[in-house]
Parts: structure tokens; sequence; C-alpha cells
């Protein structure tokens, strides 16, 4: 700042200085006045044609140099050459920083939507117009229902509720793509768009390969537990190979069960929409399984409860296989002197409810969560010893699935578990078997 | 030349109207378009109960007409609307008659398909079918993208496209001929098969029709019965 005062001393000394000779030149030749007068002018001018030249570098400075001035213009220019130099350079960053931004996310693998209340499209990046064919600049402001037409995606987009991902295969080009909403800042929504042709073609692979390997192994097995039967019941066979036969009998008997579950649970797997169905009478079942129980050489009591007679809407055999591998499971790891409590009801709500509790030996916490994948086990050496599959709670998830039913599972160890199926309003009917009821298919076409 | 904008209304209400019963229309559009591609992948694939659930499907597509019917007559009793506006909604009206046409088509494909099912399949799997299918499935899907985003040089395009159409059709007519003279005994087959390419032609004249109304309904210009290159020559003039 010195320096600019020092400046600004030196021009002020400049201006008496000049005042002072103008005075004497003035007097001298006996117009003080007019000399003074004839100083200030030319002081006043020589400024102005300063403020001239910075006016004019201002209002078109990208083009020009700025004008070069001593004193204090001088510092006056330098200063406002300074303060634009710097601001430029701020705008040069922020920008860069934006275009990277619009660059990174435009260039996603993901397409990208954003849409507002009304569904009209926002923005979206490269790959969203190009899986589904939106024109930049041309399409903002439509409604996306109005491009994308696909009645799944309509009534996903109306229903509001994007807990789900909705996953659909566009008629056009056979493109399988997922999409994923996600509401954010009030009333907008982003909308995640991914190409999962691959995905599915998978998919189906790994079914179809489950599918037809489960169906292949089948007759081999047959086979075998049929040659096994015959040396079993062979009179001359030698006494020590009864155990081991007897043994390798078992075990094939394992394999047909788990082979028998492997078709049935790609069997649920090849189904994807909820089943349409008949009543179901699941007091009638529930006794049924009871005998199934009854049957076993050793086995735990048994107790039934219905508290509301009617039943379910459903596919019988998937019901069915739901539920007798729950009691079965109930019935397995329960021992004898414990006991297993079979109940069905139907709450104010109308929603049914079907539980299996028992007092049997009870699973630790960390092991719910796993609990219905494929061939998990909780402890290995006991569930072989039991002759499970692995498959059974899958399997109970699977159907459960096709009746838009939930499962629910609390156990405590040493305590015991409760296995409990929710069954939606709409697949409950009250009272007796049959009766008026009649299911469609739900009739919500995409208006309204 | 006034261009139909649905963004400056006086009213905002009657705005709202519009622009509901036109994604009423595109919801419609869309059944119809999921129609066809099951009527069409029913018969490819010999699959005869997606075949009858088109048929069946068939009766929602009505509803929906119906339903849009009903509201462009409310529209136009209590809001009175005029010029652009008017054309709107008088393209809305052709416009579902035509979707609803393209519905009965794709329940007749239905319906001969789950008939087919049962039948022995050609050689070649219905590979012609599948190619005018999809040239018809495309047509109808860009005549309604140009209603959706009000684009005439859109559907002109696409209008140009239902020659390609015919010429499939004149084509597969004659095959068909050559079958059934080579063996009576797939006469049967092959007029069933007459029946689908026939409807999927006539699916290509209503999109073509669509796209005529969308015409109309930017520029104001009926270009029904016109041939098409004056129709282009016309709006590269009345271009605004």
């Amino acid at each position: 700042m010195d320096d600019g005062l020092r400046a600004w001393g030196f021009a002020l000394a400049r201006l008496a200085t000049l005042v002072v000779v103008g005075a004497i030149v003035g007097l001298s030749f006996g117009h003080a006045v007019t000399g003074l007068a004839l100083v200030l002018a030319g002081a006043l001018a020589w400024n102005y044609f300063n403020l001239f030249r910075l006016d004019y570098w201002l209002r078109d400075r990208s083009t020009r140099d700025a004008p070069d001035s001593g004193g204090v213009w001088g510092d006056v220019i330098t200063q406002v050459v300074r303060l634009h130099r710097r601001k430029r350079f701020h705008k040069q960053r922020l920008l860069d920083v934006f275009r990277e931004l619009r660059h990174s996310t435009a260039a996603m693998p993901d397409g990208v939507v954003v849409l507002n209340v009304q569904s009209e499209i926002v923005w979206f990046n490269r790959m969203a117009g190009r899986l589904l064919n939106l024109k930049r600049r041309a399409d903002l402001g439509i409604r996306i229902t109005n491009l994308v037409r696909e009645p799944d995606f309509v009534r996903y987009l109306q229903k509001g509720d994007f807990s789900d991902t909705l996953q659909l295969r566009r008629s056009t080009d056979e493109l399988y793509l997922s999409f994923q909403v996600v509401p954010y800042g009030g009333n907008q929504r982003l909308m995640l768009v991914r190409d999962v042709t691959r995905q599915v073609a998978l998919e189906s692979m790994r079914k179809d390969f489950v599918a037809n390997a489960s169906h292949e192994l089948r007759s081999p097995l047959t086979v075998i537990t049929g040659y096994l039967e015959t040396l079993d019941q062979d009179e001359d066979i030698e006494e020590s190979l009864r155990g081991p036969l007897s043994e390798m009998r078992r075990q094939a008997e394992r394999m047909n069960a788990i082979v028998h579950d492997l078709l049935e649970l790609s069997r649920l797997d090849a189904k994807q929409d909820e089943v349409v169905g008949d009543p179901i009478d699941v007091g009638a079942m529930m006794s049924i399984l009871r005998k199934d129980v009854l049957a076993r050489p050793r086995h735990p009591s048994i107790t039934l409860k219905v508290d509301s007679p009617g039943g379910i809407l459903g596919e019988e055999s998937e019901i069915q296989s739901a539920f007798s591998n729950l009691v079965d499971n109930a019935a397995k790891y329960t021992p004898p002197e414990g006991r297993v409590e079979v109940r069905w009801w139907v709450d104010d709500g109308g929603e049914g409810h079907f539980a299996v509790s028992d007092t049997g030996y009870g699973i630790s916490a960390e092991h719910l969560p796993r609990l219905t994948e494929r061939f998990y086990r909780v402890d290995s050496g006991r569930s072989r010893d039991t002759g499970g599959s692995g498959l059974g709670l899958a399997i109970v998830k699977h159907a459960l699935q096709h009746h838009g039913a939930s499962l629910q599972i609390e156990s405590r160890e040493g305590v015991g578990s409760s296995f409990t199926c929710h069954f939606p309003a709409r697949r409950v009917f009250v009272g007796g078997r049959g009766g008026n009821i009649a299911v469609t298919r739900a009739t919500d076409t995409g208006l309204n | 030349m006034e261009t139909a904008d649905l963004s400056h209304h006086i009213s905002r209400r009657f705005n709202e109207d519009l622009e509901r019963v036109r994604t009423k229309v595109l919801a419609m559009g869309g059944f119809v378009e999921a129609q066809l591609a099951k009527a069409i992948t029913s018969l490819i694939e010999g699959d005869s109960s997606l075949g009858e659930s088109v048929a069946i499907d068939d009766l929602k597509v009505n509803g929906m007409e119906v339903s849009i019917d009903e509201e462009c007559s409310r529209i136009l009793a209590t809001r009175a609307p005029a010029a652009g506006d008017l054309r709107v909604i008088v393209a809305i009206i052709k416009t579902i008659t035509d979707l609803e046409r393209i519905g009965d088509e794709g329940e007749k494909i239905g319906l001969i398909a789950s008939r087919l099912a049962t039948m022995e399949r050609p050689e070649n799997k219905y590979r012609e079918i599948k190619h005018l299918g999809r040239l018809v499935s495309e047509m109808v899907h860009d005549s309604l993208d140009a209603f959706a985003r009000m684009d005439a040089e859109g559907a002109l395009k696409v209008a140009r496209r239902d020659r390609l159409v015919d010429e499939e059709y004149e084509a597969i007519h004659r095959q068909c001929i050559t079958f059934m003279m080579e063996d009576p005994r797939t006469i049967r087959r092959a007029l069933d098969v007459m029946w689908v390419v026939r409807s999927l032609e006539r699916i290509g004249d209503h999109a073509k029709n669509i796209c005529e109304y969308v015409i109309y309904m930017v520029y104001g210009k009926d270009v029904r019965h016109t041939n098409l290159e004056d129709v282009e020559r016309e709006l590269q003039q009345a271009k605004p």
C-alpha cells in the first residue's frame, strides 16, 4: 500500500507544483486566474483522457491490452487487471469442474433420467438416450410414460412404490432393461436404467442347466436304487456287506430327495407371475400334515389350531409343498419329548397367517438371514443325519412368493423356532370351501 | 403458420386436461403395442395360451377407447377448444379408433396363432411373418413416438415405410400361393397365414393413419388420400 500512497503523494505534489507554476506564469502576464484555470483544465483533460482509455479498454477487454499509464492511473489499471485475471481464473476452474461432472455423468455406463413431479423428463444422459430411444433436447419436458409406453413400466411409475426394481423386455429391440427409481430433493425423481440382457441370458442358462442336470440324474438314480433294493432283499448276500448296502440305499434315497427338490425348485423358478389358483382348505391340509408327522418313527407331539375356517386361494401343490416342508423341519429338529404347534388364523385386516412353532433346538441369530438360501446349512452334520436336501426353505420361499406371501422366521437357540407365512387379504377366503369366490388377475390396465 | 403448442394456456386446468388425455392415449398405445408383440410371439413360438390371453385382453383396449372418447367429448363440451387445441382433440378421437382396430387385428392374430399352434409348423418357423411383424411393430411404435413428440417430420418418415410393408405383404402372398399349389395339404395352414399377414398389413395402414393425424395435429393440414411426396413438399414450404 506504501507504493500506492507514494503515488498519491507524488500526484498531489505534481498538481500543487503545476498550480503554483501556472499561477506564477499567469501572474507574470498579469492574469493569474487565467493561468490557474488553464493549468487546472489541462489536469482535468489529462484525467478524463485516462478515464476514457480505461473505460474503452473495460468495454472490450478481451481483445485489447490494458492501457499503459503512469502514476495513480497506472496503479488503478494494474489493480483492475489483477482482479479481472483472478475472476477469470476462478470462473475457468468452476467451469472445468462442472464440465467434468457433466461428462462423467454422461459417460456413466447406466442410463440416468431426471424426472419432475409430473414424470416429465428434466435431463437424461447419453446412455439413457440410447437405451430408451430418447432424443436430445426435443424430448425434454415430455412425460416419460409417453415415450416408454410398456404397460408394466407405466404401472410401476403410477404405483409410486419404488422399493423393487422393475425388469422388462422391450418389444421393439428385445433388450431386457432394469429400471430403478430413486426419489430425491422433494418431488424430483432419479431413474436409473440398465441393460440386463446379458444377466438375464446367464440366469436363464443357469436355471436350464440345473433343471436339465437334475432331470438327467433321475434315470441313473432310479436304476441304482432299483438294484440296491433287490440286493438288500437277497438272502444269499454276505452278512458283512449288509451294513454298507443299507447305507448305500439310504444315500441313494437322499440323492433322490435332492433331485426331487431341485426339480421342484426349478419348476417354481420358471414361473414368474403370481399364480391365480383355486381355493385350498387349510384345515384339511393341516390334518394330512399331522398324519405325516405321526407316521415318523420318532416324533414330537403335534397340535393343530384352526382359529378361522377357510383358507387360501392358490396353487394347491405349491402350498402343500411349502407347508409340508415347514412342518417336516419342525418335526425333524424337535426331540421326541418336545412339542410342535401348527396354527392358522385370519386377522382383522383379512390377512391369513400359517404358523409352525416348535420347542426344538432353535437356530442362532447369525444364520437367520441366510436360511432360505439354497444348500445353506446351519449345521451340516445334523442335517445330514436327518436326510435334508438343503433346499426345503428355498422351496418354501419361492412357493410363497408366487402367492404374494412372505415368510417370517423367529428363533432362539435352545428354546425353539417359529416359522410364520403371511398371506395378503386378496389370497384369503373365510368360510366354507369353494362358494362364490372368483379370482381374477389384477385388471389394472394403466389407465386413470 | 401456427403450430400446436400445448404449453401456453390461459387456463391451466385445460392444459392439464389435454395433457392427461394425451397421456391416456399413449398408455393405450403402449398396451396395444404390447398386445401386438404378444400376438406375434404367440404365433412364432406356437404358444396357444399366450394367443388366447391376447384375445381376452382386447376387451381392455375397447374399454380404454370408450373412456378416452368420453373424456374428449367432455373437453369439447366444457372447454369449446379452438384452433390447435381443437385439432389435438380431433386427432386423438381419430387415433384411438385406429388403435382400437390395431387391437382387433392383434386379437385376430392371437386367435389364429392359438389354432396354428396345434398344427404342424413350417420348416422356416414363420420367419417371413416374424420379419413383417417386426416392420409393422416398429411402425406402430414410431408413429406413437411421433404422436408423443408432436413430430410431423418423423410421422412422415414412418408413413413412408408403409410401402415396405405392402411389398412384404405381396411377397408372402405369392409365397403362400406357391405352397398351396405345390401341396394341397398345406392349404388350410396357408390360408390362416394369409389372414395373419393381411392383419399385419392392415395394422401398417392404421399406423400410417396415426402418422397422418400427427401431421394434421401439428400443421393443420389434412394429408389423407394424398401423395406423400406432395405432402413433403408442402411441409417444407409450411415450415415456420
